[in-house]
């Protein structure tokens, strides 16, 4: 029976995205885990890999082609001549040939939160987006916002030292889209709690030596504990949506990874059904594809909760940003002179309280018993 | 990249030495035999580096479960578990 490869999401803003290359053809056969494509949204550029052994039965979304996600983009089977299915056919039609007219989520929000008509404002691309109808508010010296949201912004002027523009990176886009939702969607709270740090260092040390590892797994056994945490505590994995708390069902933990100029958020996807063991391979691999600049779709998208540390640089703290749609990130750091160290939360205020914060950070400051 | 028991071994100890480096760590006194995690030149960010970089220099990617003391915890190590797999 032929199988699927669908079209993934970039990134929770954008319903469809453009699909920039596919690397094979009908007939072809390819491999798991090798990549088939590319796609992308305004904000990020998505490698999308095979999730299984397979020929290539028919290409749906050919490039150039703007498709919704979780439409079919290729379909693979297990014979070059396995033949196609009616629901294989019938499932072509969800690719969106040529792009939709919808707005985007945000944009949608805010024209619901203004009361605005989205035929009345032009979009600059296919879509209408926020920054069309701030656009469009400027000109049209439209009243302040509500309390609480971002004020509508009038395109920037250079300044007037001379320089160049330079196009962002996909990561530097990733990077300004988060301190943005940071800065516009969370209301950020920020607490730190003192720990000995000894008991921790002890516990993964033994965990090492138990099981024979190669690589410390403090960082992921915090991490982990962190996971444990949030599963007895649904609101730590949860965001806001429309003045409605949204929890998430799975938890996906996302980790900072610095590949050389390059800081990565990988995720691992569904923690709260592995044990530790699991997580820490688990973990290590996304690691290893971060540091190989070889993220998958998965590894890189959809955290829930987050985890970062500035340790192996000596930094005694930091206030990090939170990911969009996640309520916390907790900073690891390292000890200071005194031999006790910090453990830190930048938290969404509009879901979790300073209690809630520091029952977490309590919590994770002890080993397991 | 050259299969060459010597080769490698050059190899290994080079990139020890510079990922040591970026540490503000001098490396270069690190016998083939010695277990690198144990002997404090690099942390477990710098191994996973070194991890990425042996696996791309010799076209070799690994699985989690090679990642252990025994295939990789030395110069030693890492050589002939390289060499043992590329033989196979």
């Amino acid at each position: 029976m032929p199988n699927p490869v669908y079209v993934p999401r970039v990134n929770n803003n954008d319903d469809t995205v453009r699909i920039v290359e596919l690397r094979v053809k009908e007939g072809d056969f390819v491999k798991r885990g090798q990549i088939l494509g590319a796609v992308e949204t305004d904000k990020a550029v998505l490698d999308v890999a095979a999730e299984r052994d397979g020929f290539v039965l028919k290409i749906v979304g050919p490039p150039g082609e703007t498709a919704g996600v979780g439409s079919v983009l290729l379909w693979l089977g297990e014979t070059a001549d396995e033949p196609m299915g009616e629901e294989a056919m019938a499932a072509d039609v969800v690719v969106a040939a040529g792009g939709t007219e919808q707005p985007t989520a945000k944009a949608r929000a805010m024209l619901r939160e203004l009361d605005l008509d989205a035929a009345a404002i032009p979009a600059a691309g296919k879509r209408l987006t926020v920054a069309d109808i701030e656009a469009w508010l400027a000109t049209q010296r439209h009243p302040p916002r509500a309390a609480g949201t971002a004020t509508p912004a009038a395109p920037e002027q250079p300044p007037s030292v001379p320089g160049e523009f330079r196009e962002l990176t996909g990561e530097e886009r990733g990077m300004l889209l988060t301190v943005l939702w940071h800065r516009d969607s969370a209301v950020h709270g920020y607490l730190e709690f003192e720990y000995d740090p000894r008991p921790w260092a002890d516990y993964a040390a033994g965990y090492a030596m138990q099981n024979k590892l190669m690589l410390s797994p403090l960082l992921p056994l915090l991490a982990f504990r962190l996971v444990e945490l949030a599963k007895a505590s649904p609101r730590v994995n949860a965001t806001i949506i429309n003045e409605q708390r949204y929890e998430y069902h799975s938890i996906n933990l996302g980790f900072t990874v610095q590949a050389g100029q390059t800081l990565y958020l990988g995720v691992v996807q569904g923690v709260q059904e592995m044990s530790a063991a699991r997580f820490i391979d688990a973990l290590g691999e996304v690691q290893r594809h971060a540091l190989a600049h070889k993220l998958r779709p998965a590894e890189s998208s959809g955290a829930t909760l987050a985890f970062s540390s500035m340790a192996r640089w000596n930094v005694t703290r930091h206030i990090p940003v939170l990911p969009p749609y996640t309520s916390l990130i907790v900073s690891h750091a390292a000890p200071g002179a005194s031999g006790s160290a910090v453990l830190g939360a930048s938290y969404d205020h509009r879901l979790l309280s300073g209690f809630d914060a520091a029952q977490v950070l309590r919590a994770l400051a002890q080993p397991p018993a | 990249m050259q299969l060459d028991r010597t080769a490698i071994k050059a190899a290994i100890r080079s990139k020890v030495i510079e990922l040591a480096k970026a540490l503000d760590i001098d490396a270069t006194a690190l016998g083939d035999a010695e277990i690198i995690p144990a002997t404090g030149y690099l942390d477990s960010s710098a191994i996973l580096e070194l991890i990425v970089w042996y696996e791309q220099a010799y076209d070799f990617p690994l699985r989690q479960e090679d990642i252990n003391i025994d295939n990789l915890g030395s110069i030693d190590a890492m050589t002939d578990f390289l060499l043992a797999c590329k033989r196979r």
